[in-house]
């Protein structure tokens, strides 16, 4: 079963989605589309009626639900149905902390046990079949911590995602952390979403994720809240 | 020797945790009960001084979980070393800081001058050791842990590790169960909390028992299901009553018409109990409990002869189960003799007399049912 990102060209070069279930790393550099990537693959899980949650550890989950409704204007709605559920461990660490019953907070990003114990509760607490986990980044769990704490976390998390029928989607940043620790993670991953800005253009890889007609690097437009693939990735097309 | 606060716990323990000894609570990672540590802090408030070392929260979050569990730290008794602050860069205002906290010496360094101020009688807390191990390079961070705990072995004071067991290599683990002498493990079995003692160096039990944690009070054996049975007009309803801190009825003219309710804190154990009618239209409901039930409790009335006979075939129904016969009403005239009641139901042993009425006898039939369901958790 395949599961649809939200960015249709992108299901396209996945031949229909990512695999239901599995565990995606999307590494990109900083502001170049991974925001409005997450936010498309949050889309389209709330279409297909799944239960998304959020794991924040850069901004709190009123700027998330801020950015939510840029893309997906009745947002509120789905939060009010109970398809929302925010982790925010960032609102903590600077002092702000605003009531919701869709939210949960953790102290700091040290604390991973409590993490993973949020999302597991947060599952059990949604009614939906499906979910998306959407992990915002782990890139701060490894800047607290070190890559092999943050890889065994993640070995026990994805465990529990697959059981919890969970197609789970972590953000690492490109350039923050050693190539021995990008390895590290990506070892742990079903799929990897690459983005880059190369040569003065955008692209975008896929490795792994099933099957995809292309695992070439693929030029992207960005634009208000869209990531428009321009490069060519059918057989028999010129490029 | 310092004491967990629950009775069975101890027992368990030969008695408690002894002078010297260093314990590890290994926990499965996204426990909802992992603050283990708390209760029996607060157990031994006033008896020994704590250390509580903070890896994972801020001083502020120590003091607020402290307070959840009514506990009031007072710097003769209590000190934190906060190995947190520095670590997300914040300023702090404790007395114990560790400057460096991917150094285990550091750590040392500051437990050790803690150590010094508060006296060897003291308990060492560990929030939590995986962290530091993360922090600090796993193989020294654990040289320098088994030198703390070699202190405490000398001086004979006490330590308690929380240890978030993430799968960590074998040899790192192999290690770490080296240099403490318990290990006591803790797990979700069944949709519940399950401690689990695995290994002590003194006299001690291996043993296990589903346990929940409440605010403030603590530490509990915890027993999800009790069923209370009996026939009608036993005195289920007024037995329910006198062991429930809290208890919900249903009432009508004196008989019962529902599925009672009652929570149960008692000597260490919590549990929720459940009556169930003794009309004949409950039977069908009655079966659906016997299966999930940890124990059954069979509320007889010792003055009817007709009401004792028929718990025969309550036994009968609960015989998978734990189970214990309360001989009720024995404040009545005419009543038979718990002496009597076994003769009467041999070769079942398992009678207690009491007067729910007079609230006599009917805690102690609880504890003993309780206790029947901590072994019958063992024996397999």
């Amino acid at each position: 079963m395949l599961i649809k990102t939200g960015i249709d060209r992108l299901d396209e070069l996945l031949k229909g989605g990512i695999p239901f279930r599995s565990n995606v790393l999307i590494y990109a550099n900083p502001f170049i589309g991974k925001d409005i990537l997450m936010k498309r693959i949050a889309s389209a899980g709330l279409e297909n009626n799944e239960g998304i949650i959020f794991v924040l550890t850069d901004r709190s989950f009123g700027e998330m639900r801020e950015e939510m409704m840029t893309v997906v204007p009745n947002f509120k709605e789905y939060e009010n149905k109970g398809l929302i559920r925010y982790i925010d461990v960032y609102s903590p660490t600077v002092e702000l902390k605003e009531e919701s019953k869709w939210v949960t907070y953790v102290e700091s990003p040290v604390n991973r046990e409590r993490i993973a114990y949020s999302i597991m509760q947060a599952h059990k607490e949604m009614e939906q079949e499906k979910h998306r986990l959407i992990f915002d980044s782990i890139s701060t769990l490894i800047v607290y911590s070190d890559a092999k704490a943050v890889f065994r976390f993640l070995q026990v998390l994805s465990g529990t995602c697959k059981r919890m029928n969970t197609t789970s989607f972590f953000s690492m940043t490109r350039g923050m952390h050693e190539e021995i620790e990008v390895q590290t993670i990506k070892h742990l991953m079903d799929g990897v979403i690459e983005l880059r800005e190369h040569e003065a253009r955008y692209q975008l890889r896929v490795q792994g994720c099933g099957e995809a007609l292309s695992r070439h690097w693929i030029d992207y437009l960005l634009e208000e809240n869209e990531i428009r693939l321009t490069g060519a990735f059918r057989m028999g097309r010129v490029a | 020797m310092i004491t967990t606060g629950i009775k069975k716990f101890d027992e368990l323990l030969g008695g408690g945790i002894p002078n010297g000894k260093s314990i590890l609570f290994q926990i499965e990672p996204g426990m909802e009960e992992s603050d283990v540590a708390f209760p029996i802090m607060k157990e031994n408030v006033g008896k020994v001084n704590t250390i509580y070392v903070s890896s994972v929260s801020s001083p502020k979050n120590v003091y607020r979980k402290m307070e959840e569990f009514d506990m009031k730290p007072d710097e003769k008794n209590f000190a934190i070393i906060d190995g947190y602050s520095p670590l997300i860069g914040a300023p702090s205002e404790e007395k114990y800081v560790v400057e460096e906290p991917h150094d285990i010496g550091s750590y040392e360094d500051t437990i050790f001058r803690a150590l010094e101020d508060l006296g060897e009688n003291t308990l060492l807390v560990f929030d939590s050791l995986s962290n530091i191990m993360d922090l600090c390079n796993e193989r020294i961070a654990l040289e320098g842990i088994e030198r703390i705990n070699n202190e405490i072995n000398k001086i004979g004071a006490y330590a308690i590790s929380n240890f978030i067991a993430w799968p960590y290599k074998e040899a790192i683990l192999y290690r770490i169960k080296r240099i403490f002498n318990a290990i006591i493990d803790v797990r979700n079995e069944r949709s519940l909390s399950l401690m689990e003692i695995k290994k002590a160096d003194w006299e001690a039990k291996t043993a296990k028992f589903y346990f929940k944690i409440f605010k403030p009070e603590g530490l509990r054996i915890y027993i999800p299901k009790i069923i209370v049975a009996g026939p009608f007009r036993s005195g289920k309803t007024t037995f329910i009553k006198s062991i429930s801190k809290k208890f919900f009825p249903v009432e009508r003219l004196g008989a019962t018409t529902g599925v009672e309710y009652g929570v149960v804190d008692y000597n260490g154990y919590r549990a929720d109990v459940f009556g169930i009618p003794g009309r004949e239209g409950f039977a069908p409901l009655l079966d659906k409990f016997a299966g999930s039930s940890m124990g059954a409790i069979i509320v007889v009335d010792s003055s009817s002869e007709e009401s004792i006979a028929s718990a025969k075939n309550f036994i009968e129904k609960f015989k998978d189960i734990p189970n214990v016969v309360v001989a009720n009403k024995q404040d009545a005239l005419n009543a038979k003799s718990v002496e009597e009641i076994k003769r009467m139901l041999y070769p079942y042993e398992n009678v207690i007399g009491a007067s729910a009425i007079r609230g006599e006898g009917t805690k102690e039939a609880f504890e003993f049912l309780a206790e029947k369901i901590v072994e019958e958790l063992n024996a397999h």
